[in-house]
């Protein structure tokens, strides 16, 4: 299995600029790492010429300390049953990659949601302009700079029914005549 | 293409192999289909587990926790009284709640399906609503899987070896690195806060230091603890008992972070510039105070905040009390005393010393004098065992030797010691004794597990080579013809389980006399008040029971403008609860002179 991985490895890194690469033999599956503008390349020549026919998923990974966006690839080979991870990262902040729906129609469904979830930008996406958020005003839910309490609190009222709810810390110390002061209130939980 | 296509043909045949295997069918009426073994459904809570720490209100991001009062569930020491209740408007099931809840009493289980009309029925009260849902739990909290921290950074501390060479201190304190780590364990709940007799405000002070603004811990420790080294160093802590974090785990180390916050501030003018106290403008009150040991020293510092003007008088050369003479150096360092003593003088605090009331200066002049008194005189008075031979010249009373010992005196002992005893006292002698290089066997009428000591402080003295004979009760001193104390005889004591289902009692088995040879004994077996320094007309209207003043929760006595705290007064003995008095005794003080700052 291991050389068969390797080979997989060595073969797409004769055409293409690999960046790193990843090899779990134990799982079989190779994890390869591009600059973005080789993505739409690769998948095609993974896709047509080497067997990786099957689309399993596509993914986000939000790396906001690094001022980025991982864009994963799952593909499949149903002949040698391996799995290929093709990873890229893009700019967080001009999140824009390319559509490529003209390989696998799937990827539709996907880019539609990740332009929703997270803001990343399809130019050519030809898709309606919801998808789950219905009239949504807020940033994308799933960067995790999202505060869903913020947000929550801004656009939904709360049922009455819940105001007998108490501080713990405040019981306590009213329980047991204790006296917080206001400058160590911010310590408090 | 053949013209035959045999794989056509005989494709379908490959349905065959489905041959007499059960069809996949759906029964009828319904069986519900059982969720998988580690679904998370709705909340289970075991309601006698938990103790309402909040942690799982907390962490939900949602905000579907509330802590709410439940019927049946008393607030008590160790219980905040509330329980969660769930809102299932809001869940998302992600299972944090239960990843947090450091007594694992919240759970995840089967259960799925509730279909209601009424909104309201979407509260739901863990536990109490669902008892039978015990059996289906299936997302749950185990040590390995919960997020808290169980273990507690480990303190550094000197080599049995090292330590009964000098009396340098043992404990040598947590690094900043230490201590951060350390307090991020906490998840400030507060529970701890009741049971501290003083109440002070742990879970803030212990966020500033894991947030890393020391200079904040201590002024919120400052806030009702003038005297927190001293507490960081050999406080009881009660408040780690009760840790949320010690139901499954190593409390948070709630005593060594006090200590790591004061210790920052290494100097008394380092602690009026980080706590900055505001002193009001004096009032023209006077008060007296009588004993300059924890509680005095507390309600000294607070009334002179408060613009009271405060003398002390101390019979003594230093402040502190019996945590100055009674604690061995190598606990408590002169240091960490006299950095807070200097600090309370400096903010105006006047103290007397060498100045034994009822000798020096009567009571009545301090009781006419002052607007008010208050008297933190401890427990001076040794008890003693009350056996043959006990006047022999080596055989003392432990808080003595360890009071000559602190005021630098020497002491002879020999090279074999016995402490009769087994409280924190004991301890402190055998250990004293150790340093001075004698041999030091503890005799304890019951067993180890029995003794009141800290057991921090028992497993340090078996480091230090102290050898602990428990079940042993003293019958005679001997002495030799000169005098001194030769040998004890005890007998050995067997555990017999009382009737009225208290503690086992120890009994002498007869005839199980042994006979130790010893140079010095030392009796550890309490102390008492000594109160003939108040004067007759005085002494007769405060009230005194078994030993120690009856006062109010205001810490009044039974004459007027008398207040008394400490171990003459608390049940407790111990410098918190000395501390807690004398706060008490300085707000009530405030009140009755200053009724108008109320």
């Amino acid at each position: 299995m291991e050389t068969l991985l390797e080979k997989i490895k060595d073969r797409v890194n004769a055409n293409f600029d690999l960046k790193d690469y990843k090899i779990y033999t134990d799982l079989k599956r190779v994890d390869l790492f591009f600059n973005k503008e080789h993505i739409p390349s690769v998948l095609l020549y993974l896709k047509e010429q080497m067997g990786f026919r099957h689309l399993m998923h596509m993914s986000v990974v939000d790396w906001i300390e690094e001022g980025e966006f991982e864009i994963i690839f799952f593909l499949w080979a149903p002949k040698e049953k391996v799995k290929i991870f093709v990873k890229t990262r893009i700019d967080r902040d001009n999140p824009v990659m390319e559509n490529m729906d003209n390989i696998w129609p799937q990827l539709n469904t996907y880019e539609r949601e990740f332009k929703e979830m997270y803001g990343i930008e399809f130019p050519g996406l030809v898709a309606p302009e919801e998808f789950i958020l219905e009239s949504w005003s807020g940033p994308p839910p799933m960067r995790r700079d999202f505060e869903t309490d913020k947000y929550a609190k801004d656009n939904f009222a709360t049922r009455p029914g819940r105001e007998d709810a108490q501080d713990v810390r405040e019981t306590i110390a009213k329980r047991s005549g204790e006296d917080i002061p206001d400058f160590a209130k911010k310590y408090s939980r | 293409m053949s013209f035959f296509d045999l794989r056509g043909t005989l494709k379908p045949l490959t349905s065959l192999k489905q041959f007499g295997k059960n069809p996949h069918t759906i029964r009828y009426p319904e069986v519900p289909v059982e969720a998988s073994d580690r679904y998370r459904g709705f909340h289970f809570n075991e309601i006698e587990e938990c103790i309402g720490c909040g942690n799982c209100a907390t962490i939900c991001m949602n905000e579907s926790i509330d802590m709410i009062p439940v019927e049946g569930v008393e607030g008590d020491k160790g219980d905040s009284g509330l329980r969660p209740r769930i809102d299932y408007g809001r869940c998302c099931y992600c299972g944090l709640c239960v990843d947090v809840c450091p007594t694992g009493s919240l759970s995840l289980t089967k259960d799925y399906i509730h279909v209601s009309e009424d909104p309201d029925t979407f509260l739901f009260l863990p536990g109490i609503e669902n008892p039978d849902a015990n059996n289906r739990k299936t997302y749950i909290s185990t040590k390995e899987t919960s997020l808290n921290d169980w273990a507690r950074i480990p303190m550094p501390e000197l080599e049995g070896k090292e330590r009964v060479k000098s009396f340098a201190e043992v404990v040598l304190g947590y690094n900043e690195e230490q201590a951060r780590q350390e307090a991020e364990r906490c998840i400030s709940c507060g529970i701890c806060t009741e049971v501290c007799p003083d109440h002070m405000h742990i879970p803030e002070y212990i966020n500033a230091i894991a947030s890393g603004n020391d200079e904040d811990a201590v002024r919120i420790i400052y806030d009702n603890n003038p005297l927190p080294e001293l507490c960081g160093k050999v406080c009881t802590r009660r408040c780690e008992d009760v840790c949320a974090i010690a139901t499954r785990g190593e409390p948070v180390a709630i005593r060594w972070l006090k200590r790591y916050a004061t210790e920052t501030a290494d100097a008394s003018d380092v602690i009026k510039d980080i706590v900055n106290p505001e002193i009001r403008e004096r009032n023209g009150k006077k008060v007296g105070i009588i004993g300059a040991g924890p509680s005095g020293l507390t309600a000294a510092y607070y009334l002179a905040l408060r613009g009271f003007d405060v003398t002390i008088y101390e019979a003594n050369e230093k402040a502190g009390g019996m945590t100055m003479y009674g604690i061995p150096k190598y606990r408590l360092p002169l240091d960490s005393i006299q950095k807070q003593v200097d600090y309370i003088v400096s903010i105006g605090v006047k103290i007397h010393f060498n100045t034994k009331v009822g000798k020096d200066i009567s009571f009545k002049e301090i009781y006419e004098n002052n607007d008010a008194v208050f008297m933190g005189v401890g427990f001076p008075k040794a008890w003693t065992l009350g056996i043959d031979g006990e006047d022999a010249k080596g055989s003392m009373q432990a808080v003595n030797f360890l009071h000559m010992i602190n005021s630098g005196e020497d002491v002879e002992v020999g090279n074999k010691v016995a402490v009769v005893g087994g409280g924190n006292v004991a301890i402190d002698a055998a250990r004293v004794s150790r340093r001075l290089g004698a041999e030091v066997t503890i005799l304890y009428r019951r067993r180890v597990q029995d003794m009141p000591a800290d057991w921090e402080e028992i497993e340090g003295a078996e480091d230090e080579g102290v050898h602990i004979e428990p079940q042993a009760i003293p019958i005679k001193i001997h002495t030799d013809d000169k005098g001194n104390v030769k040998a004890i005889e005890y007998l050995k004591a067997e555990m017999v389980q009382s009737k009225d289902g208290g503690r086992p009692k120890p009994v002498a088995i007869e005839g199980s006399n042994t006979i130790m040879e010893v140079s010095a004994v030392m009796a550890a077996i309490g102390q008492q008040g000594d109160y003939d320094f108040i004067d007759k007309e005085y002494a007769e209207k405060i009230k005194i029971e078994r030993g120690r003043f009856v006062v109010d929760k205001n810490q009044q006595t039974t004459l007027p403008r008398l207040f008394a705290g400490g171990d003459a007064a608390n049940r407790t003995a111990d410098a918190i609860s000395a501390i807690a008095d004398g706060l008490r005794a300085c707000k009530a003080i405030d009140a009755m002179l200053m009724p108008s700052n109320k």
